[in-house]
């Protein structure tokens, strides 16, 4: 199967590949040639792909721990994506439809982005300060097991608080309610941008429930036995 | 479409505050006419026989009376209530919709007033325009929209924290927005409540 096409099928597969930081020129390699290349196992490569195919992930397959530091990369590549990219393009968008129209909800959907956006880098700095040093500590055989832990993967799951929320709120506030006269270019724009961010979320979260959180319990009660 | 014109109750024993409030009313933009009553009784009398848009009254008289009260706005869930606030501190209640001081001016006055007239011409404008939310649904949403805890709105419907919770869900189902800042947002655009209520 050769990458160039899966991208062909599935343009959204770009973004993945940023994120494990690959370059687009794929040429035409095949996926194993691809991740070979990369040192990525398949097994990773496939089941973080199928996510974004919209294929649920391959059930609970071992990774292995070098999978597994791959996956926090891969967290953090996207993290960067959502911090300097996304949300600024949004907030950019919002930011002119406030000024171009009067209506004066427009100036309340402002702060209600501008809050959220707030929350939301408090979840990925809570994420790259709290939640990926722990889930590196805990893949680094060497260091002794368990000792002196005050964390662990399930408190993680639990504050893995649902940023797609309020994501949906600002979705549903612009499709039904909120008034806005003619402006379709950017407000399709903004819509666009909603929707990309929406949808590497949604993996996001898929990739942290699905292998991240079920992996580092694992780990961690090998551990203890 | 023709509009019948408000008919406001006044329920204030004093001479000097139903004139003065009647002489308000009477010389603004608003097309109505305003009846003077003493007591809760003579209120239920007239709402028998006629429509009664507006209660403007002295909060003392409701002390001991609630249940009256609240069995009234049962019954005519039209009937909005205005409190004259004498700078006594009241909760706030399911009792009245809005207060004004006797020093407030008479615009004021009147802008609230008609804040009252509007929401009493919407109960149906509201069901079909606000995703079928019920009255108490509104009232709820009013709640929270106004910054009041579960436990507070509660208090102030007289209902349950159940059964607030349960609300605050149909609510959600209803509207899709969850968010207490995305229900304001929702609330305004519905002209549930006025932007100028909400700090911005």
């Amino acid at each position: 199967m050769r990458m160039a096409d899966l991208i062909d099928a599935n343009p959204n597969l770009l973004l993945m590949l940023q994120h494990f930081n690959i370059d687009f020129r794929v040429s035409d390699q095949t996926v194993l040639q691809l991740c070979n290349g990369k040192g990525i196992s398949e097994n990773l490569f496939m089941s973080i792909a199928n996510l974004y195919n919209g294929f649920g992930s391959k059930g609970d397959q071992p990774f292995t721990r070098e999978d597994l530091l791959q996956v926090i990369e891969f967290l953090k590549s996207s993290h960067h994506y959502y911090r300097s990219d996304k949300y600024p393009q949004i907030s950019s968008y919002i930011r002119q439809l406030q000024e171009d129209h009067a209506a004066k909800e427009l100036r309340l959907l402002e702060k209600f982005f501008n809050e959220y956006f707030t929350e939301v880098l408090d979840h990925l700095d809570y994420e790259d300060n709290v939640a990926f040093p722990y889930f590196i500590m805990l893949l680094d055989k060497e260091k002794s097991a368990g000792e002196g832990e005050v964390y662990t993967s399930k408190e993680y799951s639990e504050h893995h608080s649902d940023i797609e929320l309020k994501l949906q709120d600002l979705k549903n506030l612009l499709l039904k309610y909120v008034k806005i006269e003619g402006d379709l270019d950017l407000r399709r724009r903004l819509f666009f941008a909603l929707y990309e961010l929406e949808y590497d979320l949604y993996i996001h979260s898929l990739i942290e429930e699905s292998i991240l959180i079920p992996s580092g319990i694992r780990i961690e009660r090998e551990q203890h036995v | 479409m023709y509009k019948s014109p408000l008919h406001i109750v006044i329920m204030e024993s004093s001479r000097i505050i139903f004139e003065g409030l009647q002489t308000i009313i009477c010389q603004s933009e608003l097309d109505c006419r305003a009846t003077r009553i003493e007591t809760l009784e003579e209120l239920t009398d007239i709402l028998e026989t006629r429509k009664v848009d507006i209660l403007i009254a002295n909060p003392m008289q409701f002390i001991n009376r609630e249940k009256e009260l609240k069995k009234i706005r049962k019954a005519y869930p039209t009937l909005s209530v205005a409190s004259i606030d004498f700078g006594i501190l009241l909760k706030p209640s399911v009792l009245t919709d809005i207060t004004f001081t006797l020093y407030d001016s008479a615009s004021h006055i009147i802008h609230t007033l008609e804040k009252l007239e509007r929401k009493n011409q919407s109960p149906s404008q509201l069901k079909s325009e606000s995703d079928n939310l019920t009255r108490r649904e509104i009232e709820v949403l009013t709640g929270l929209v106004n910054g009041m805890l579960n436990k507070e709105i509660a208090e102030a419907l007289n209902i349950s924290i159940h059964t607030v919770v349960r609300h605050r869900k149909n609510i959600t189902a209803k509207t899709g927005i969850r968010s207490q800042s995305g229900l304001t947002i929702y609330a305004i655009s519905k002209k549930i409540v006025e932007i100028d209520d909400i700090e911005i």
